[in-house]
């Protein structure tokens, strides 16, 4: 049998005596891509954390690659070359240069040098198509070159897992599809990624995997054909139909 | 069937030139002090106000007064001020009991250390290599003040006084006290309860207590819990005092800069693995130390108005200086003269550092828009 190379077997998670994460169990395979969706304080967000170790959590267990996430959220740095996030609300640095958001990682945390550091940096920005804008601050830039250069600077530690959550949803329309299809470059490139959005044509283009969460719990998990198409439980229909009133 | 209202009348697309703006002269006047009856009284008011005192005082202040002279009796025959007295006291004013032909030193010393304090203040100088600098300054200083080497005779810290004392005691305070206050912030925000526990006792306890009382624990009580043979100069437990004190109310102004800045910071530098120091010097210290500037600039200030304090302890500042000074009979009817030319030492220190506050915090709103 082949390992996956995100392994999250009854995963519990409370806040306080909030039971925010209830017995979740998650298998994703290496260059597979799981979508994550559901309403408003499911625990979407709760769980991608957990998987990027910036959550402790409290039962279960979480793999990635083979290595063992520790409860307590320690050792941080072990885990960094395995997986990495971008955020609803880009949190890029607003006192560097979009440069040194890229490099500040690499340089401080894997001792790499600056002319390195540099280099890899103008190649991800390349990629993501907002080299041109490597000396400006983030402040002087749009929403949608923020969160690509977001995702560069989530590319910069060579990651084998990427963890988006809801990258789009603090966009404005005309800039969530820039935004989408640097993800789906990455994604049609094998990357392994995690991303919770509810941006469903994203889904229906690339994901392998659809998954509906509710009250911490994962409802209903299917590939997207069958997830849209023909979905099992009536909490995932309520939650698309309000969706499709939206869209 | 009714008949519609909204309408709409299409642009000529002409340009046309702004109303003409009323300026000059008279009207800024009126607008300024005649605008309304209420204005106008109290403009009248103070008027009469200065009318009844302006003539007294510049009879005392500059008609009357005697500029210069070595013999007190001459001032006792005028009936102005005696600013005399400053051109007589001026060296013990400013220098205290330094010896009085190495006053260069001090003087040196004033100059070295306002000199860098405008250069660090200048944005376009801010660099890492401002850090060298203080660094040798500080050796400088030490050298000028002590001597003992390259044939300066030596001066024990009990002769130090006067501005460049002033100037040591703020500078100490204000250098050594930040990153003092830095430490103190964190830790109080630190997960672990000890260091936190020792955080807030320090901050708290030296919040609560007067100035005065921190510099006579320092004085009295620091040597009771120390060997006896170990004895601590003066002046370092003034300092070490005074360094506490200003320490704990800028870590209260550095906590409220770093509890601004958003928790996605902390997470994107947990994200790309950096740990605590890392994360704090490079991604939030950086910005919670730019939005406490001018409220650090306010604390800054008080530092130096608070050196006077040491004068309490038998360490003489310019003030305190000024006032020994003053025990000469033959002067000591003129302390008043004496006071006011501190003051406006004091006032030109202070004004400076509050203009320049105001300067930095535009400048860094303007930043902030960018
Ligand atoms: N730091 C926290 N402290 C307490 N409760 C939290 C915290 N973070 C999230 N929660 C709660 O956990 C639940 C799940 O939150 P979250 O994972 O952010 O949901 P989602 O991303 O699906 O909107 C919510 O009810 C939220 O209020
Ligand atoms: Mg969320």
């Amino acid at each position: 049998m082949t390992q996956a190379l995100v392994q999250i077997d009854n995963l519990q998670k409370w806040y306080g005596d909030f039971h925010a994460l209830r017995d979740v169990t998650l298998h994703v395979g290496a260059g597979e891509k799981v979508v994550i969706c559901g309403p408003s304080g499911s625990g979407k967000s709760s769980l991608v954390r957990c998987i990027n170790h910036l959550e402790p959590f409290q039962g279960g267990s979480i793999n990635v690659a083979g290595v063992a996430l520790k409860p307590t959220g320690t050792a941080i740095r072990d885990i960094r070359t395995l997986s990495s996030m971008v955020f609803q609300q880009f949190n890029l640095f607003p006192h560097l240069s979009v440069l040194d958001n890229l490099t500040l990682g690499p340089i401080y945390a894997m001792r790499k040098t600056a002319d390195e550091a540099k280099a890899h940096a103008m190649q991800l920005l390349d990629r993501v198509r907002v080299a041109d804008q490597a000396d400006k601050y983030p402040g002087q830039l749009s929403g949608g070159q923020q969160q690509r250069v977001a995702i560069a600077r989530a590319l910069i530690t060579d990651p084998q897992l990427l963890l988006f959550d809801e990258p789009t949803s603090s966009l404005d329309p005309e800039m969530v599809h820039e935004v989408l299809d640097v993800m789906i470059d990455l994604a049609q490139e094998g990357v392994t990624m995690v991303v919770v959005t509810h941006e469903m044509g994203f889904a229906r283009a690339v994901g392998d995997l659809v998954v509906f969460m509710d009250a911490g719990e994962i409802v209903e998990s299917a590939p997207p054909e069958q997830f849209f198409s023909a979905p099992a439980s009536d909490r995932t229909q309520q939650f698309l139909a309000k969706l499709d009133l939206s869209v | 069937m009714a008949e519609r209202i909204s309408h709409t009348r299409l642009g000529d697309g002409q340009t046309l030139p702004p109303p003409r703006q009323q300026s000059g002269f008279l009207l800024a006047l009126r607008q300024s002090f005649f605008n309304g009856w209420v204005s106008s009284i109290i403009t009248l008011a103070l008027l009469t106000m200065l009318a009844m005192t302006l003539p007294g005082l510049w009879s005392w202040a500059i008609s009357d007064a005697i500029w210069s002279t070595q013999d007190s009796s001459v001032c006792r025959a005028a009936s102005g001020a005696c600013w005399a007295v400053i051109g007589e006291k001026h060296r013990v004013i400013l220098f205290g009991t330094y010896p009085y032909d190495e006053h260069w030193r001090g003087a040196l010393v004033v100059a070295l250390v306002t000199g860098l304090a405008v250069l660090s203040a200048i944005p376009r100088f801010w660099s890492s290599a401002l850090f060298v600098f203080w660094g040798l300054t500080t050796v400088l200083v030490t050298i000028l003040m002590f001597g003992g080497v390259f044939g300066l005779p030596y001066v024990g810290t009990n002769k130090w006084g006067g501005l460049p004392l002033t100037m040591i005691v703020f500078m100490t305070s204000v250098v050594l006290g930040l990153p003092l206050a830095v430490v103190l912030a964190l830790g109080r925000r630190s997960h672990m309860p000890v260091i936190r526990a020792v955080c807030v006792g320090i901050i708290e306890v030296v919040r609560g207590l007067p100035l005065i009382s921190v510099l006579f624990m320092m004085i009295i009580i620091l040597p009771l819990f120390l060997p006896t043979d170990l004895t601590i100069d003066k002046l370092l437990r003034a300092l070490i005092g005074m360094v506490i004190f200003f320490a704990a109310y800028a870590a209260e102004v550095v906590r409220g800069g770093l509890q601004a800045i958003p928790t996605g910071q902390y997470d994107a530098a947990k994200a790309l693995g950096l740990s605590y120091w890392p994360a704090m010097i490079k991604i939030i210290l950086p910005q919670a130390l730019r939005i406490v500037i001018p409220a650090l600039m306010n604390d800054i200030i008080r530092a130096f108005k608070n050196t006077t304090f040491v004068s309490i302890i038998g360490i003489f500042d310019v003030l305190g200086a000024t006032k020994a000074s003053m025990r000469d009979v033959d002067w000591v009817r003129y302390s008043t003269e004496a006071y006011i030319f501190v003051a406006l030492l004091f006032f030109v220190y202070c004004f400076a550092m509050s203009r320049y506050s105001q300067f930095i915090e535009k400048r860094l709103d303007s930043e902030r828009e960018r």
